[in-house]
């Protein structure tokens, strides 16, 4: 009976075995440890003498397997929600790219620098409550003669030259000159 | 009730009368009281001038005695200099130079604002208003509007000490409303006396300058006629006199209506000037030639102000 199983197992293992016989078989090895670990030495050398490679499984090793599954925790704590792009998220991020550029290159640049300020200025000496007369600036070498007599003559005219924070024994009056209508 | 409890009520309607008369000032006898107290207390403090988009912080001292006034700046950022006031002559220290310079100016009395004497005159051109009551430099203040009856000059308010009715804020408006030139107190003190300062000039490598020294001349010797004036606009002070060297004299005109002034200019004329309209800060001036001059009308009036007057003005005939 030993041989016999024995021999079906080793059948078994080369695929000789029919369908009845094989369901026959493995109902046998379910029932008798003692069949399961033969199956297992026969298939091992029939595995080594195929590729000189041996390697030992333990009977257990599936039901070990499932086992750990099934003891595995399950994690009930809220996970962290992922970062959604809403369009303003976007729109913030775009804003902060274009200033970082913008301020990288103003300061790397001094002629944009002053360019900047000159702007400010210039929007400074415009006139309110006169909109309708455009305002015409000279190149500074070319206004000193005017400069200097327009000066000359605010000095004359009264002590405010004083009191202004340009005031500096012969200043450069700030003007600013309309072109006519 | 007795004859003595209807005196008692009497006496003391009367006083309480005489009291809510007091609280019951109008805008023109503020402004004469104003310029009252500007002469005679001893005041000094801290104040602000914002002329020209620029702001200069400078303590200020005002001493008065026996009829003798100084008037007394020192400013607090650089230019560091002193201008002193001493009657008609205004002289400037220059710490940082070295340098001083004297400026004889017979026609005007304070760096702060300056009234008219006369305000009856002026209510034919401008209508004086209060306006309601404001803290400056934490103390209460009258708000007095003064408003142009017309568009040739610029509308002012002028903020009251209601106690010693020392000018606390001086406003220049445009005629849109926009402020254009500002003298605010920052913090002000009444003294009952203060030292006069000694004018010690600053003989540095340069001696001190003095300028515009010559007295008033009559503005018959002008070589100008200025035919069409704004309403309430007078003659002040002319001179012929070197301004930019000593070869090349300018007739100067000063104009006043008691508030704004407008000065005339003529010289002969040369490749500098630019025609036309010109600004510094509330100043505009307007640039012409007439034949061989040229001609410059400046003033903190609007710039049609100007304008107009400039082409108002003719030459002299010499056979007048």
């Amino acid at each position: 009976m030993s041989e016999d199983l024995n021999q079906k197992i080793s059948q078994f293992l080369d695929n000789e075995l029919d369908h009845v016989q094989a369901l026959n078989l493995l109902k046998k090895m379910q029932s008798q440890p003692g069949l399961q670990d033969k199956k297992i030495r026969y298939e091992a050398i029939s595995h080594a003498l195929k590729t000189d490679t041996f390697l030992v499984t333990m009977a257990d090793f599936s039901a070990k397997t499932h086992q750990r599954i099934q003891q595995e925790p399950v994690y009930l704590l809220p996970q962290h929600k992922s970062l959604k792009r809403t369009p303003k998220l976007i729109a913030l991020a775009a804003s902060i790219a274009i200033v970082a550029v913008i301020a990288g290159r103003s300061m790397n640049d001094p002629d944009q620098h002053f360019k900047a300020a000159s702007a400010v200025q210039v929007a400074q000496q415009q006139l309110p409550g006169q909109p309708s007369t455009p305002v015409v600036y000279a190149n500074q070498a070319a206004q000193y003669p005017l400069n200097k007599r327009i000066n000359d003559y605010l000095q004359a005219h009264n002590s405010s030259v004083y009191t202004n924070g340009e005031a500096n024994f012969q200043p450069y009056a700030r003007v600013t000159a309309y072109s006519q209508k | 009730m007795t004859v003595d409890k209807l005196f008692f009520v009497v006496l003391l309607l009367s006083i309480g009368n005489v009291l809510a008369k007091e609280s019951e000032l109008d805008a023109q006898q503020v402004l004469v009281k104003m310029n009252h107290a500007m002469e005679v207390l001893n005041y000094q403090g801290t104040v602000a001038f914002l002329k020209n988009d620029k702001l200069e912080p400078m303590k200020y001292v005002h001493v008065a005695a026996k009829g003798i006034q100084q008037e007394r700046l020192l400013s607090l950022n650089s230019p560091l200099r002193e201008i002193i006031r001493d009657a008609d002559k205004v002289s400037c220290l220059f710490k940082e130079t070295q340098q001083s310079l004297v400026d004889h100016r017979p026609f005007e009395r304070s760096f702060l604002v300056d009234l008219p004497k006369n305000l009856d005159e002026a209510g034919d051109i401008y209508q004086f208003e209060m306006v309601g009551e404001e803290n400056v430099a934490m103390l209460p203040s009258y708000v007095i509007a003064i408003q142009p009856k017309d568009n040739a000059r610029y509308p002012r308010k002028i903020w009251v000490d209601k106690q010693q009715f020392l000018p606390l804020k001086v406003v220049l408006y445009d005629n849109s409303g926009v402020p254009l030139e500002q003298v605010v107190f920052i913090d002000i003190e009444v003294k009952e006396a203060l030292p006069f300062a000694d004018v010690k000039l600053l003989d540095g490598i340069q001696p001190a300058q003095h300028i515009h020294q010559l007295q008033p001349q009559s503005s018959d010797q002008a070589a100008f006629i200025v035919s069409d004036l704004p309403k309430g606009f007078r003659e002040v002070f002319f001179a012929r006199k070197p301004m930019h060297n000593a070869e090349q004299p300018v007739d100067h005109l000063l104009l006043s209506d008691g508030f704004a002034s407008v000065s005339i200019y003529m010289e002969n004329k040369n490749g500098a000037m630019q025609p036309g309209l010109q600004s510094v800060g509330a100043v505009n001036s307007y640039s012409r030639t007439i034949n061989d001059y040229q001609l410059t009308v400046m003033g903190e009036v609007p710039a049609e102000t100007v304008k107009s007057i400039a082409e108002g003005i003719k030459l002299r005939d010499l056979k007048d």
